[in-house]
Parts: C-alpha cells; structure tokens; sequence
C-alpha cells in the first residue's frame, strides 16, 4: 500500500481523448434556407482529410439535402478536426483526475439523466462500451440511444481534456514544476479532486452513503409523442 | 458422507455469520476468499495493485469487490446489473465496470442467476462448472461446462469432461436448468390409483404371504397370520384355534355391492343427475349400497363417464365394462371366445372379436351397443399400451404388482380373495410362464373365459353377473395398476443404478488423483535426497581441494622457492 498522490509525479502525458479509441466528437449543426441539419458522431483524426469530402458527399445523398449542405458540412467537420489537432501537440495535466460526467440527453422517446465518475487518466475507458451495458442494464431497445449516450460522454470528455490542457499550460507558465495535488485543487472539477483524497484515503469507504445513491442512479424516462414534440418545441426556442 | 463432486468452498462466508446460506459458485472460483486478495485478483485487476495511483489501491478494489459480491447475495436469483452497484460506488467508471466483469467471469456473482435464466444473455463469457445443492439435500444436478475463456489457471482442478444431467435442458453449454430434481412419483399413477394403492399389506406370520382380505390375530401376542392358515390350521407353534380373533374384512359383504337393478340404475342416474358430484346424498337413496358402490356402478355404465365430472378418467373402463358386460351375456360366445383366445394375435384382436359378438347381440339397449363400437379402438389402445408396459419389466415385478393391485382393489369394493384366489392359480401359472404381455392378457382372458364357463353352470343369470362384472372391472384396473406400478418400479431402480455408477466413478476418479499426486511427492522427495547427497560430496570436495592448495604451497615455502613469483604460479 502506497501513500497517496503526493509521492507521485508523473510525465505529462500528450493531449488525447482519453479513451481506448482516440476519436473526436463531431457535432453538426447547419442551417441553409429553412432546412436544418443536426448531427452528431465520432470521427478518427488519423483518417485522411479527403475522407472529410467523401462522408459529407454521402451523408447529402443519402439524406436527400440540397448540395449546398455538403461544403457546410465538410467545412464544419475540418473545423473541428483542426481545433483537436491544434491540441495535440501539448501536454495534458498528468495528476488525479477523476471528473463527474453528467448526462442530460434526450434521444426520440428516451430522456436519460445520469451522473457518474470518470478517470480522465483511465486510457482504456471505453465510452461505448458504457453506453452498450447501459442500454442493455435498462433494457433500452431504441438503438439511437447507446451512440447517443457514448458522444455525450465524448463530448465532455473532450471540453475537460482541453480544459486540462490550458491549465497544465497556465501552470507551466505560472508555477514551474509544480505538480501534485495542490495543482488538483485549483484544477477545474477540482471538488471532486478533493473529495477523492477524502474518500480514497484510509479511514473512509468507496461505498457511497446510500443517500446519495439516487443522485448517482441513471434515470430513463420513455416519453410520449405528445411529450416529445413539446421538449422539441422547447429546445427550438431556446435555440432561437 | 456421499461422494458428490462438490464445491468445497461453496460456502464462502464471513466467519461471523450466524447463519450459513449457501451460494453456489463454480468450482474454478474456489481460490475466493473474503479475507483476502488473491493473485488472480492481483494479475487481472493489476491497476489496483501498481500503485500507479491513490484512487487505484488494495483496499479500495476490497471495499468494490466485497460490496458488489454483497449486493449479489442479497438477491442471488436476481441478476444484478452494473448499473444497480455503479450508483454505490465511488470511482472512475469504467474500472468498476472492469472488476464487475470480473467478477461476474469468475461466476462470484450472477451465477445462480443465470442458471434460473433460460437464455443466458449474459455479457460474460463463462460457461463453468455448476454444482448445485437443495437446501434439504434432496438431489443434486450436475451440470459441467469448460473453463472460463481466457483465463489460464495455474492451479485449478482438471476440469472433468462435461456430463450432461439427464433433466437438462439446454440449448448452449451455458443453459442449464436450474436445482435440484428429484424423482417424482408417478403422477398418473398416483392420481388414477391413489386411493387404492394400498400401503404396506399384513404378512402372514406363518405363510409370509399377504393377509389382506382378513387376518387373524394372536390375543396372547405379536402375531398375526392370513386367512388361508387359519383355515388350514397352521397356527404355528403352541398356539391354538381359539387364541386367535378374527380382524379384518368381513366376508359377507360380497353381496352388498354388486346386484344393481334395472330400477336402481335408473334411480341413481337420475340422483347423479340430480346431485351431481355430491356422492353423499347419491349413496343415501340407496340403503344397501354405499358410495363406492354407487360410483363403481356408475363408471360401469357405458356413458358412466359422462356423468361424472369428478377427476377419475375411467371413460375407457367404461367403454370396456361394456364392451365386457355385453359380452358376458352372451353365454354362446363363451365358446367363440375361446376360440378367439387361441388365435395368435394381438389382444386388441380379441377385444374386437369379442365387440363382434356383442354386436351380434339384440338384446340390451341400445346405448350400450353403440358405446361398444365407439370405444373399441380406445379400448383397444388401453390394453395395447397396458401389454408394452407389463412388457418392460419383469415377472417378478409384474407379478408383485399385479398381487399389490388385487389386494388394493379388493379393500375397495370389499370382495372376497377367493374372487381372484379361485384364479391364482391360473395368474401364477400365466405369470410364471415367458412374460408377454400378451400372454398375461391372454390368461386374464383365460380367466374370464374359465369364469363365464363356471357361471353358466351357476344358479342365476344375475348372480353369474355379478361375480363376472366385478372381477372383470377390477381386472382391468388391476392389470393397469399393475404395468404402471411395474413400470415406476423400474425406472426408479434405473435411476438407483446410475446413481451408484456415477458415485463409483468419481470415487475412482479421486483415487487416482490422489494416487498421482503421491507419486509426485515421493519424487520430490528423491530429488530431495539426491540433491542433499550431491551438496555433502560437493562440500567434501571442496574441503579436500582447499587442504591441498595449503599443501602445495606450503611445499612451496619449505623448498624455499621464490614467493612472489610461485605465488602468481599457483594462484592462476
């Protein structure tokens, strides 16, 4: 048994998606003369930019769009490859970061609201993985569902591994190296850094009190047609 | 204790517990134990063992592992999902979901669970090892699959080659069908015949053999003997006539039961009708027949069946009885039926032969005619599959049976023995002869046909009825009694036998482990030995080297030979 972090520094590790498949969460969002598009997916950055074209060419065929969509959506989608790989080459933060992920979603008749833990130096996690068990542990039969939850999970990932970017970045500048828990704490999600040491220590458990089991528990709502078309009309006029 | 193949360690439990639940896990998984981390554990999970962070230590992957095995427990027939524990536990997500699988690979948890599922859909993939215990120790399933995929185990037990348990019913290796089984009396026989089957029939003490229709009791004493001794006068030693008192069934009764008028048929059927199933109030129109009376009758009559809703299926009886009841009025046909006995043939050929006479008969109403026709082929099956059971077992069990049968039919419609002791003689000689089925129809219809023969030569039409009915009815009952007996007999001891095989196997099988691994020991052993030998002679021989480099350098000083340079001489 070791003593916690404080022993610990380790090599700052290259920015990734921390995942066993390192692949970038897209989202679409277009709008050409009244007609919208919305779309979300993962794509692998190590696929060669001429794929780029070729998706969106297909995507407007198969979704019948006016050819005007398909430079949108391969400008878009460059887009966004760009800004990842404009991370790569920097270094990520390298302590203990154990980050909450929340999901908030809404696929056809599904509402899902759930809330757990993730290891953001866990490089084997599988997010699609957790959206299969969790479909399957909930009996969920809507296949849009599980590829939902997993861009989801994606997408935080993603904000958080640039967020730990700039700040390793701030660090560096601010308090050369300086590493260890103290950088956990002025960390962003840098609450749960805090509990963890906490909770992992010696004379507390890993098993949550049970009052705070329902805060964890995912909750799946199958709504109705008349529900669905109301959220819809909410979020359209958020958006407007 | 029995030799099963169990799980030692089936009972992995906290030494505090109070109470002792079994949880069944596969035999691979034996290595578990609460109170510690075991190097399979260590190797699998090896992200809570390198230290490599805070949140990642031993007693953290303790605390998931103890707690998500708990939450199983409290529920083993349920599967439990990942989603139920991830919500109780604090810690990234997918090494939660890592140790579940774990766990769930290794059959520590949701394993009974998926025994109860008929699909196993479950997400590992482990088809293992079952031994599976009943809380009251009545039977034990075996059910044996391969290890667990990759998973490469030192030191596990060979894994035996897998035995299909005859109740398994499974389509991949990993169904199986949970729990114990036991075998189960034979249903149809119980139901038809439960309440005739008579449980353990008085042995004569002088004879040995049945006393059931009467016996007769020593007052001064323990001792009982049948019917036949008394009247023969073997009342065993120093015992006298008037010592003993008659128990048991009268022999008066014979009458009671049977003489059924045209204008008591018709009053009972119309008290049926009226009262249906309450057979109270039936018996009560009668003074002189009692309930059983009146129900036996009323299956007796060929639409019998119809009128009773209660459970007894006798319909085909019925069909018989009046199949038989017409052919009994026929005294002419006694001839032909004899005749039809001789034909070789099946005995549904002879039902018919004997339908055919009832056909040929005017008389009688005409209900009854058409029940012969109508039922002939149901009858005709009956008997069929009563001949292939008889025939798969052996004399003596038939004749057992057969024995069992009678003396329970007669408690029922308190006949006299003499009805079937008069043709003992002819079951035991049909019995005793190459058992077909066939030829025990044969003799039950010798019988018959002997019996018509003696009633033509009786006093009255009525009386000759009545003892042919009856014994006929019982007859028939008796003989399916009999083959069902016969054959839950059979099966049972089949079943006996397996058994017996099986524990003798896995004796040998263990002997034989045993056996190897002594050898093994004894090798070691010598290796030992020879090894310690060797390191003593080594010794031995350095000890001798070391006196004689002294040796040579001494020499070397005494001949007063240059130091420096022999020194480099004998130091190289």
């Amino acid at each position: 048994m070791k003593a916690p972090a404080l022993s610990f520094s380790k090599a700052p590790v290259k920015f990734r998606m921390p995942t066993s498949a390192n692949l970038v969460p897209i989202r679409l969002d277009i709008e050409i003369d009244g007609q919208r598009f919305k779309d979300a997916f993962t794509w692998n950055p190590s696929d060669p930019d001429s794929e780029v074209v070729v998706f969106a060419k297909r995507t407007v065929k198969d979704l019948k769009l006016p050819p005007a969509f398909i430079a949108q959506i391969a400008s878009s989608i460059q887009t966004q490859l760009a800004e990842f790989r404009s991370y790569e080459g920097q270094d990520m933060y390298s302590g203990e970061k154990i980050v909450p992920i929340k999901l908030d979603l809404r696929v056809n008749h599904t509402l899902i609201k759930d809330q757990f833990l993730w290891d953001m130096n866990n490089f084997e996690s599988d997010p699609e993985e957790f959206a299969r068990t969790f479909c399957k542990d909930l009996g969920i039969e809507d296949p849009e569902v599980g590829p939902a939850i997993a861009f989801a999970i994606r997408e935080q990932l993603y904000e958080i591994a640039t967020q730990s970017v700039a700040s390793a970045r701030e660090s560096r500048i601010s308090k050369k190296g300086r590493r260890g828990t103290e950088h956990a704490t002025s960390s962003k999600s840098s609450g749960s850094a805090l509990d963890l040491v906490k909770l992992f220590g010696y004379r507390s458990s890993v098993v949550r009190k049970r009052k705070d089991w329902d805060v964890y528990e995912p909750i799946v709502d199958h709504l109705s047609n008349e529900e669905v078309d109301a959220l819809e009309a909410r979020e359209d006029r958020n958006i407007r | 204790m029995e030799l099963t193949q169990r799980d030692p360690s089936s009972k992995p439990l906290r030494p505090d517990e109070p109470e002792l639940d079994l949880y069944t896990i596969p035999s691979q998984s034996s290595w578990f134990l609460w109170d510690e981390i075991h190097d399979i554990e260590r190797t699998e999970l090896r992200d809570f063992f390198d230290g490599s962070s805070f949140t990642r230590t031993p007693k953290v992957y303790r605390e998931y592992r103890d707690f998500i095995i708990n939450k199983y427990r409290e529920e083993p027939t349920r599967r439990l999902t990942f989603t139920d524990v991830r919500k109780s536990l604090v810690g990234d997500i997918s090494l939660l979901h890592k140790v579940f699988k774990f766990l769930e690979k290794w059959g520590l948890i949701n394993f009974s669970a998926n025994l109860g599922n008929s699909n196993n859909v479950s997400s590992s993939s482990s088809s293992s090892l079952v031994v599976v215990e009943d809380e009251e120790d009545k039977a034990r399933v075996k059910v044996e699959g391969t290890i667990p995929n990759a998973v490469r185990v030192g030191a596990s037990p060979n894994s035996p080659k897998p035995i299909s348990a005859p109740p398994v019913v499974g389509d991949s290796s990993g169904d199986a069908v949970e729990s114990g089984f036991k075998l189960p009396p034979l249903a149809s026989y119980s139901d038809v015949f439960g309440d005739l089957v008579k449980q353990k029939g008085l042995v004569c003490g002088n004879c040995g053999g049945n006393c059931d229709s009467g016996h007769y009791k020593y007052t001064k004493g323990e001792f009982i003997i049948c019917i036949n001794c008394f009247k023969n006068q073997n009342y065993g030693e120093n015992r006298s006539m008037d010592e003993f008192k008659q128990i048991g069934h009268a022999e008066n009764s014979s009458n009671q039961g049977a003489m059924w008028t045209e204008a008591e048929t018709l009053l009972l059927l119309e008290s049926v009708m009226k009262h249906g199933d309450d057979w109270e109030l039936v018996a009560q129109n009668f003074q002189n027949k009692s309930k059983l009376d009146c129900i036996a009758k009323l299956i007796e009559l060929p639409f019998g069946e119809l009128m009773l809703g209660s459970s007894h299926r006798y319909g085909n009886f019925g069909g018989l009885n009046g199949n038989k009841n017409g052919a009994n009025q026929i005294q002419l046909s006694s001839s032909e039926l004899h005749e039809s006995l001789k034909t070789e043939g099946q005995s549904h050929e002879q039902i018919n032969e004997k339908e055919q006479n009832g056909d040929a008969v005017d008389e009688g109403p005409p209900s009854k005619k058409q029940c012969i026709t109508s039922l002939s082929d149901a009858g005709g099956s009956l008997m069929k599959q009563v001949a292939l059971i008889s025939t798969m077992v052996g004399p003596e069990i038939t004749a057992a049976a057969a024995e069992a049968a009678v003396t329970a039919l007669c408690d029922e419609n308190s006949l006299p023995r003499e009805t079937f002791d008069v043709d003992e003689d002819y079951t035991s000689n049909g019995i005793c002869s190459p058992t077909t089925s066939f030829e025990q129809e044969r003799v039950l219809q010798d019988e018959d046909s002997k019996l018509m023969e003696r009633s033509t030569q009786s006093e009255t039409q009525d009386t000759s009825l009545k003892r042919d009915d009856i014994p006929l009815t019982v007859r028939i009952r008796a003989s399916i009694g009999t083959a069902l007996g016969a054959a839950a007999a059979r099966s049972k001891l089949l079943a006996d036998q397996e058994d017996r095989e099986i524990e003798n196997l896995v004796a040998i099988i263990m002997e034989t482990q045993m056996k190897k691994l002594h050898q093994k020991i004894k090798h070691f052993d010598d290796l030992e030995l020879i090894m310690e030998k060797e390191y003593t002679e080594i010794e031995d021989l350095k000890d001798s080297l070391l006196a004689e480099r002294i040796e040579v350098l001494q020499r070397a000083v005494n001949a007063g030979i240059c130091r420096w340079r022999d020194h480099f001489a004998v130091k190289s």
